[in-house]
């Protein structure tokens, strides 16, 4: 499943990140990596963009590139 | 002063909100040196402090996330270090992020083993009762840690210390790297081979880094070894090294690469890092439960904006009031203090008035940076990009193009100055070039004047209203255009950091926002001090003398003039003398241009009256309503002068068609020349500067040409 179906509060993992160019350097730079977990926590007002926490920061990123990330959730 | 031999060269890298500039501002104090890099408008500083036999010089580079030559900034940092111009790179890292801020640690390392961190931010680690194992980190890493909190100035002689210990080479710490996982190391060992064939390319750059930026299929690098010899064996080899190691990972190297040194990341931390914490919560989660609530997130994020903006407006108006006193008495003084003749007249109507209007936005500058880098160093702004952003990705933009925007409102100068918070070219570009649109302080007497002459005071509120929509509907549009057009495709994407909430300190606030005011008033004022002369020269210049002398003989029989009292007198001395100032417009360069240019503003209603009104306009927007005072000999016309009014009213050649065509026109022209020099500034392209001239040009011209034929059609 894609990290945008994905609901707040629910956790997951990262499987796959499926981009090219500078949106997936972008990604990957950040930490955006497989095997990484992080927790949904809140949609921006307007539905987009969403905010993530993972490995002890929170990260914004759009719903377009939220996308390109492969999850499973991973319960919690 | 003392004579010192060596000087070091200190980079401080790191990550953005790492804390990066306030140490920077804690070690080197006030001895900054401010400037851009060559050929963008990302900015530089350089700072220099003695210590023990040193000099050393610290060059803050732009904070990144990682070195892979994305953004300007990425390239600036990768390029200083990779051509080794720093005998020292201090990166700072965020302590209480420890594991985020290491991924570039080990970039860094890779580039250029010379490094000391800095690890920030320890007072908050100590009270977050998070432990590190630092002898184990700095044997995993290979370098020096030195913990420090450059908000408490804990840490910094031991950094500087550790500096110099590292540029004398007493590094106790045997360099370690990052390993890769088998493949990639067996074809990094194969590509180091090749590459330290060529010894001169190989001492001027890492070869094992070398290597593995060709295999992350680093266009830059590539560029560097096609100049080596080495290159002909490389370029041969490399292809089918990175082919087989593709069919083998199944995933692009690149991202194979990122992903082995995030894992190493998290290897340290995990053996490093006690966070006994928990999963608590922190100050940061209660704080943006109503910050970026989904029913409150608006909300509050248009309260703050209101109150920066009312804080920026409204306290600006009292000193820029002072300063625009202060400037009226110096004209005063130099009036009397200078002989009357061309001198004055350049002193007093160019130098003096064009510089005090440059000086005059200071407070307003002044105050909405203080503002903006408020909101940007306690963590809100990235946040109020979040809550926005959907709106703005609409029309093309990105959400950090809300403030500049909204900032365009009051004045262009400081809005053009904001969209340095967006970082990536086309999205900055496009938004400087819609801010002309949204109608500023200085187009508001323009408006009240028209709007006041021809249209029922009971309308006239709605029609202003319109007039700001109208601005901001062009503004939309264009930015539209602009994205699907020539800034196609050249988008940042969003993937934002939010940083925790941090109260400032006074002292870089203070700092950073007077480097931003000092900078505007050097670069800017230097060319308005030299338009303000021209375009004097162009409003008095060539001068009638034949007609000057006969209206001072004219003024020279009303003095004698016996019959009426001294006080009518005064006054029909001064309608003489407007009529004269009138009639020398008219003959002025300015006046000459309006009667050339008046074939071209033809078609939308205006004869060259108004042709000269909007040539001196482009001087400031204000000056088009005095112009017009001038121009109809009605002497100084303020802002609320009923007489102009009146006068445009009883003038047959005006009609309300005309006045809307006029709005239209001076709310999207080019907008003064204050705002046109910092646009160039921060543009920092010439033909980016003519093609923004060209453009609000045209659009005021086409638009204004419509609005006048429909009214027409209309009323």
């Amino acid at each position: 499943m894609k990290m945008t179906e994905l609901k707040p509060g629910e956790k997951a993992v990262i499987t796959a990140v499926n981009a090219q160019g500078e949106i997936a350097q972008r990604l990957v730079d950040m930490g955006l990596v497989k095997g990484t977990t992080f927790k949904v926590l809140r949609k921006a007002p307007l539905g987009d963009p969403i905010e993530i926490q993972m490995r002890g920061f929170l990260l914004a990123l759009r719903l377009k590139e939220a996308e390109c990330v492969g999850v499973e959730r991973s319960g919690g | 002063m003392k004579k010192h031999e060596k000087i070091i060269v200190v980079a401080l890298a790191g990550n953005p909100n790492s804390g990066k500039t306030s140490l920077f501002n804690s070690i080197a104090g006030t001895h900054l040196k401010v400037g851009n890099w060559p050929g963008v408008t990302v900015e530089k500083y350089e700072g220099f402090v003695d210590y023990r036999d040193y000099k050393i010089k610290l060059v803050d580079l732009p904070g990144t996330y990682s070195i892979n030559a994305y953004s300007p900034e990425e390239v600036i940092t990768r390029d200083y270090i990779a051509e080794k111009r720093a005998d020292v790179i201090l990166n700072v890292v965020d302590g209480t992020n420890l594991e985020r801020n290491l991924y570039l640690t080990t970039q860094l390392l890779e580039l250029n083993p010379k490094i000391v961190i800095a690890l920030n931010m320890y007072d908050e680690i100590e009270k977050l009762n998070i432990k590190i194992d630092f002898r184990m980190l700095q044997k995993l890493l290979g370098c020096h840690i030195v913990p420090v909190s450059a908000v408490k100035k804990t840490g910094i002689n031991e950094i500087l210390d550790h500096v110099i210990r590292t540029y004398e080479n007493k590094i106790i710490i045997p360099s370690n790297k990052i390993s890769y996982s088998e493949e990639i190391e067996k074809a990094i060992s194969e590509l180091q081979r090749l590459i330290e064939t060529d010894i001169v390319f190989s001492e001027k750059f890492n070869s094992r880094w070398t290597a593995v930026k060709m295999l992350e299929n680093d266009l830059l690098v590539y560029s560097y070894a096609k100049q080596s010899p080495a290159w002909i064996r490389l370029e041969k080899r490399l292809p089918e090294v990175m082919n087989a190691l593709e069919n083998k990972l199944k995933v692009s190297i690149k991202q194979y690469i990122s992903e082995d040194r995030h894992a190493f990341v998290r290897g340290a931390y995990k053996e490093t890092v006690k966070d006994t914490g928990g999963e608590k919560k922190t100050i940061t989660d209660y704080i943006d439960s109503v910050l970026l609530n989904r029913a409150l997130g608006l909300p509050v994020f248009l309260l703050i904006m209101w109150l920066i903006f009312q804080f920026t407006f409204k306290f600006g108006e009292l000193p820029m009031e002072w300063i625009q006193n202060f400037f009226a008495f110096l004209g005063t003084k130099a009036n009397i203090l200078l002989p009357e003749g061309i001198l004055r007249s350049v002193v007093v109507n160019g130098i003096i008035s064009g510089v005090g209007g440059v000086v005059g936005f200071l407070p307003n500058i002044l105050l909405l940076f203080l503002g903006l880098s408020f909101l940007e160093s306690t963590g809100y702004m990235a946040r109020a990009a979040f809550v926005v952003d959907r709106v703005f990705h609409k029309i093309g933009l990105h959400g950090k193009s809300f403030i500049p925007m909204v900032t365009g409102f009051g004045c262009s100068v400081p809005a053009f100055m904001a969209c340095r918070t967006l970082k990536n070219r086309g999205d900055r570009l496009s938004t400087m070039m819609v801010i002309p649109f949204m109608s500023c302080g200085a187009k508001l007497p323009v408006h009240v004047l028209l709007i006041g002459a021809f249209f029922p005071a009971s309308a006239a509120g709605n029609i202003l209203f319109a007039v700001y929509l109208f601005g901001i509907l062009a503004a939309v549009l264009s930015a539209k255009l602009f994205k699907s057009t020539i800034f196609k495709g050249d988008s940042e994407p969003f993937v934002m950091e939010l940083p925790v909430y941090r109260m400032p300190t006074l002292r870089s606030t203070l700092t950073q926002t007077w480097i931003k005011a000092w900078m505007y008033l050097k670069k800017a004022g230097t060319i308005i001090l030299s338009v303000s002369v021209i375009v004097w020269i162009f409003c008095n210049y060539p001068v009638n003398e034949k007609m000057n002398q006969e209206y001072e003989a004219k003024i020279e029989v009303k003095k004698q003039d016996k019959v009426i009292t001294a006080e009518a007198k005064n006054e029909e001395v001064l309608v003489i003398e407007n009529e004269l100032a009138a009639k020398q417009l008219e003959y002025s360069f300015a006046g000459r241009t309006g009667k050339l240019i008046e074939p071209l503003i033809r078609p939308l209603g205006f004869d060259w009256r108004l042709g000269v009104a909007l040539t001196a306009g482009l001087a400031a927007k204000e000056v088009v309503v005095a112009t017009m005072g001038t121009i109809y000999a009605l002497g100084d016309a303020g802002e609320e002068s009923s007489g102009l009014t009146e006068r445009l009213r009883r003038d047959p050649v005006y009609n309300p068609a005309i006045a809307l065509s006029l709005i239209v026109f001076v709310l999207l022209y080019v907008p003064c020349l204050s705002a046109t020099a910092v646009f160039h500034k921060e543009a920092g392209e010439f033909k980016i500067t003519m093609f923004y001239l060209f453009y609000t040009m045209t659009a005021a011209w086409l638009l204004a040409f419509a609005v006048y034929r429909i009214s027409r059609l209309l009323i």
